[in-house]
């Protein structure tokens, strides 16, 4: 017989324990995928969604002036040499209501006018339902599905345009916008009409905010050096490059996370590979000393058990790459269902599913190899001895499963093929660390804790408790790596939720930093400055302050050239009254003083940070065909007033904003309640108001926009992945349970033999579970915790400026679903344990 | 005497690839109260089998076992637990011993299952300890006493309910001569002293020489049936010498 023979009679004699360690290699395979894959989609969101934008489009030539650009624009940018086609974009917000009645509601929508035959050409219409634009029939719109459904809007729903002087105009749905291309703007709060159509609805024209070209190949430089000669406008010239770049900016800091969760999910996943193997094959000592005995090499030995680890590594490797791919499909599909993230498909990234497909497979043989290496090297006559206890020590196991642990993430962090935003990587590795060396710490110490947690399960089952206890000291190295196998489950959910609630916290912080006073309204047709303020005092009652925030765009000119920026200005003692704005650098009063004084600025961190600017330099700013002005950095602030950039506007005084940059009218402004008047009904002031006026209410969540709505897509990913390591911490239970039960049924027997009943086996079994999910409940909440402090500490303490938020109901929700878990967890190896027949568990032992 | 264990027409057949194999077939016997009995045989001779069934350990596929007046064949899984429980005492072979436990819970071990604690019946516990001689190891662990000692420990787990009978399975089978020898005078003296019911399975004629009464067990059937007579000599070659007889 041939040894390869030999080795599959090996796998095939023992077929339970067989099927256990490829399930426990495929679930750590499974965790690996889904998570590279999970991780994926948030970059596969941004790229796509920038492409979508574009469409067909290799220019994107945008009017620096709000007014926009004028018809004769568009026609010189049509009659450029090389340009095949244009597709011009007219943007305005507006009205839009229901049909009269005593319901009848109101909305404020973002309202793009296309020319339907150019825009054809340019974008696909991306529709969930419904038609596109027919020329013929202008007053058909597109609306983005998500918000259709929230309202209750369909395919032939009619609404009115209102809030433009012209009177009333109807308009019915004719098609709905899936959520990528322009159905991803204003949280789909979007109508895509003719563009002639929304020209005429309203007083005011809506401007043509930019023109999209189609370029012939190769003719994209050509047509750029065109612009500058063809065009008498200011403009701005964007690539879908500068589209993707300027989305993923806005995810930078959070893509540091999803790289953390990546390497979290490699730790975990290579610990149950790693740990699976340990407890199966360093049983085997025993059968190799026979085979020893019987005249076997050691080199022959190491052959057979390689060729046993090869068949579990494949076997492992591709059902995990396969149970991967379907859990990363569900997940998926719940993440769209919620609308929490842009996804149209599986992101089946060649990169990412090799990389799984080699760890599992380089983990699985390794951990295949050190034991039999080490048992290769047992004498004969040692492995055969009867009192013998074959690689029973922590000290023997432990070193592997760390070491493979760490090493699949050392390889995982070289070849993980995603954005690491500003993660550092130290830090990252350091929290990486700080899961598995905790995770093995608990292994060590699960004696002292058993004794502790378990006393409560013993006094509650009676025998069946102090079994089940006395069950976890048995194989202490066993125990101790199922413990550690859940713990790290379970510790990466308290850190992957401790860190998602310091980052929501954080982004929470920023976001309403931006508006004193919490409220705000932002006006369709932009009142003047002057006489405004009486205005809203006698329109919203309860009304402390109001104070504008104008925004202009501008250049921001240095050496290397001209870049658009956003200016807005504000009332410096308004914000520095209400406590607004978060200072990264430069000192908060010593600012707001520079800022009253004039001739200073305060600059977004994004845009600090790429430029090197700090406190006194000086920057240059213009208008659209003036000369540059100079301003004084007077400090940085975390997160600023949304403008046209992602990093958002440049803010000066007031003052400055009329005199020097000649602002006479704000869109947007600031409001504030009186001290006794209750926030729910300023609100419910402020959007009355808002509604007889062609106005928006809006909130600071609702101002910061696309980066709110970003933050809560990979905080939602994030969850749905902690998610997904608890069921593979629970899947990992049930794997070492039962195979812990397969491997006690004489001892089940015995305790049959002597009047155990069936259900008190089962209890017996199912308090071990529980005092197993109890004590990696309790442990995983230290180890949780303080890998998310090293991360917020070390790994971009940028994203945490409101430090660590611990959230206290998930601490308590980890432990108690660490007893749930394990306790449904142990139900099966508990019914399994409970029929087995008592004479055959009396017959069997190894 | 009473009779306390009686088994009728015993049959036990095992499905074996595709055909069945029948590893007792009608076995018929009745042991009565303070007997000592011993089942012999050679290895597959079923005598194992024999006292599984009695023990309520394994239905029977044909026939009744009646202990201490409870038919256990009619009983589902349940009811037949709790009366092994509560009328039966096992010693096994080998890994008698539940290893998580000490000395003085795996004799416990029949009360804690039944809901009590070792406290209530710490007087029990050490009077069966004192019996069996290892009073002063009761916090010991399995793995911290000799083979002997641990058939010891199985012997007063198996006493403590003071059950109806007490089977054991060849408890001697893994032990040297001098161990072996203490564990039978234990086996004997708690028939004796104690009154205690008990039936051993052996294919060890010495050990077979403790008993009452030999059965000897040969395909599924018992062979024959050697009186002994209760002896304190036990003197094991008119047994040997009935054995020779029937070719054993």
């Amino acid at each position: 017989m041939r040894l390869g023979a030999l080795a599959w009679r090996g796998l095939a004699a023992r077929p339970l324990r067989t099927a256990l360690t490829i399930a426990g290699v495929a679930l750590g395979v499974a965790l690996i995928t889904a998570t590279l894959m999970a991780s994926q989609a948030t970059a596969e969101g941004v790229r796509r969604a920038a492409q979508e934008l574009f469409g067909a489009a290799d220019i994107r030539v945008r009017a620096f002036d709000d007014a926009g650009f004028t018809p004769r624009a568009v026609t010189a940018l049509r009659q450029i040499p090389g340009v095949m086609n244009a597709a011009p974009v007219a943007e305005r917000r507006g009205q839009v209501s229901t049909a009269p009645s005593p319901e009848d509601r109101t909305f404020v929508v973002l309202m793009l006018g296309v020319d339907p035959d150019d825009e054809a050409r340019i974008r696909r219409p991306n529709l969930t339902a419904g038609s596109y634009l027919d020329p013929s029939e202008p007053e058909g719109v597109l609306v983005g599905a998500g918000w259709a459904e929230e309202n209750g809007f369909g395919i032939g729903t009619e609404l009115r345009l209102t809030g433009g002087g012209l009177g009333v105009l109807g308009v019915r749905i004719v098609g709905l916008l899936d959520e990528v291309g322009f159905g991803s703007l204003a949280s789909g709060a979007v109508m895509v009409l003719d563009r002639e159509f929304l020209s005429t609805a309203f007083e005011t024209p809506a401007p043509i905010r930019y023109v999209d070209l189609d370029v012939a190949a190769d003719r994209v430089e050509d047509v750029q050096a065109a612009l500058d000669a063809t065009m008498t406008e200011p403009f701005v010239v964007e690539t879908v490059a500068d589209a993707e770049q300027q989305l993923a900016r806005a995810q930078a800091g959070f893509a540091g996370l999803a790289f953390l969760f990546g390497l979290v999910g490699l730790a975990v996943g290579a610990f149950l590979v790693a740990n699976t193997l340990a407890l199966t094959l360093a049983e085997r000592t025993r059968e190799i000393g026979l085979l020893r005995a019987a005249g076997m090499t050691s080199r022959q030995v190491l052959s057979v058990f390689l060729r046993q680890g090869l068949i579990l590594a494949v076997a492992g490797s591709v059902l995990g790459l396969v149970l991967g791919i379907g859990l990363a499909a569900v997940v998926m599909g719940f993440l769209r269902s919620t609308r929490a993230i842009m996804v149209t498909g599986l992101p089946l990234h060649p990169g990412g599913l090799l990389l799984a497909l080699v760890l599992g497979t380089a983990v699985t043989l390794a951990a295949a190899a050190v034991p039999a290496l080490a048992a290769a090297r047992v004498s004969p006559l040692d492995a055969l001895r009867p009192s013998r206890q074959p690689g029973r020590t922590l000290g023997g196991r432990l070193p592997w499963v760390a070491g493979l642990a760490i090493a699949a993430v050392a390889l995982g962090s070289v070849a993980y093929p995603f954005q690491r935003g500003q993660a550092s990587a130290g830090g990252t590795l350091a929290a990486v660390a700080v899961l598995v060396a905790g995770t093995l710490l608990v292994a060590v110490l699960l004696h002292p804790l058993a004794a502790l947690v378990g006393r409560p399960f013993a006094w509650f089952f009676g025998a069946e408790g102090l079994l089940g206890r006395a069950n976890l000291g048995r194989d202490r190295v066993r125990t101790g790596l199922t413990v550690g196998t859940l713990a790290i489950g379970l510790a990466a959910v308290v850190a992957l939720g401790t860190v998602s609630s310091s980052a929501r916290a954080t982004a929470d912080r920023w976001v309403a930093s931006i508006l004193p006073g919490g409220h705000g309204i932002r006006f369709i047709v932009p009142p003047l400055l002057e006489g405004t303020p009486n205005a809203l005092d006698a329109g919203i009652p309860g009304l402390r302050l109001a104070s504008p925030i104008p925004e202009v765009g501008a250049v921001l000119v240095d050496e290397d050239g001209a870049q658009e920026v956003s200016v807005a200005g504000i009332e410096p003692s308004v914000f520095q009254d209400e406590g607004a704005l978060i200072f990264t650098v430069g000192e908060r009063a010593f600012a707001f003083n520079a800022l009253r004084a004039g001739g200073s600025v305060l600059l977004p961190e994004p845009l600090a940070v790429r430029e090197g600017l700090r406190p006194g330099d000086v920057v240059r700013l213009a208008r659209p065909g003036e000369e540059p002005q100079e301003f004084r950095v007077a400090g940085t602030v975390a997160y600023s007033i949304p403008g046209r950039t992602s990093d958002g506007a440049i803010l000066v005084s007031l003052t400055d904003a009329l005199n020097r940059f000649g602002v006479t009218e704000a869109a947007l402004w600031a409001l504030a309640p009186q001290p006794d008047v209750p926030d729910g009904a300023f609100a419910q002031a402020v959007a009355s108001y808002a509604a007889g006026q062609a106005a928006e209410p809006l909130t600071a969540e609702g101002l910061a926009g696309e980066l709110g709505r970003s933050l809560g897509r990979v905080i939602g990913l994030f969850d749905v992945l902690a998610l997904l390591a608890v069921v593979i911490g629970a899947l990992g239970i049930v794997n070492t349970l039962s195979m812990g039960v397969a491997e006690r049924a004489r001892e089940i027997g015995i305790l049959r033999s002597h009047g155990m009943t069936v259900g008190q086996v089962q209890a017996m079994v199912v308090a071990e579970a529980a005092i197993i999910g109890a004590v990696g409940g309790l442990a995983a909440v230290l180890i949780g915790l303080l890998v998310a402090w090293t991360t917020v500490a070390f790994g971009a303490p940028r994203d945490f400026a409101a430090g660590l938020e611990v959230p206290w109901a998930l601490m308590a929700a980890v432990v108690l679903v660490g007893v749930g878990v394990a306790s449904l967890a142990g139900i099966y190896p508990a019914r399994r344990a409970a029929r087995l027949p008592i004479t055959d568990s009396l017959r069997h032992f190894e | 005497m009473t009779v306390i264990l009686e088994a009728r027409d015993l049959v036990k057949r095992y499905p074996l690839q595709g055909a069945e194999l029948a590893a007792l077939r009608g076995v018929s016997l009745s042991v009565k109260k303070g007997e000592f009995v011993a089942i012999m045989g050679t290895s597959g001779s079923g005598k194992s089998t024999m006292l599984h069934l009695l023990g309520g350990l394994d239905r029977p596929t044909s026939g009744e076992v009646v202990i201490d007046g409870v038919n256990i064949s009619q009983l589902d899984d349940e009811q037949a637990t709790l009366t092994r429980r509560a009328k039966t005492g096992f010693v096994f072979q080998f890994f008698n011993l539940v290893p998580l436990l000490n000395v003085a819970e795996n004799v416990a071990l029949p009360f804690l299952i039944a809901g009590d604690s070792l406290a209530d019946h710490r007087d029990r516990v050490s009077e069966l300890l004192e019996m069996v001689g290892l009073a002063e190891k009761a916090a010991h662990r399995p793995d911290q006493l000799s083979a002997g000692e641990q058939q010891r420990v199985a012997l007063a787990r198996a006493l403590a309910t003071e059950p109806a009978i007490l089977l054991a399975d060849e408890p001697t089978g893994n032990l040297d001569y001098t161990t072996g020898t203490e564990i039978l005078d234990l086996l004997w003296d708690s028939c004796d002293r104690l009154g205690q019911t008990i039936v051993l399975v052996t294919h060890d004629a010495r050990a077979a020489a403790y008993a009452d009464r030999v059965l000897v067990v040969r395909d599924g059937q018992i062979l024959d049936e050697i009186e002994l007579g209760r002896r304190k000599d036990h003197e094991a070659r008119p047994l040997i010498t009935r054995l020779a007889a029937l070719g054993l």
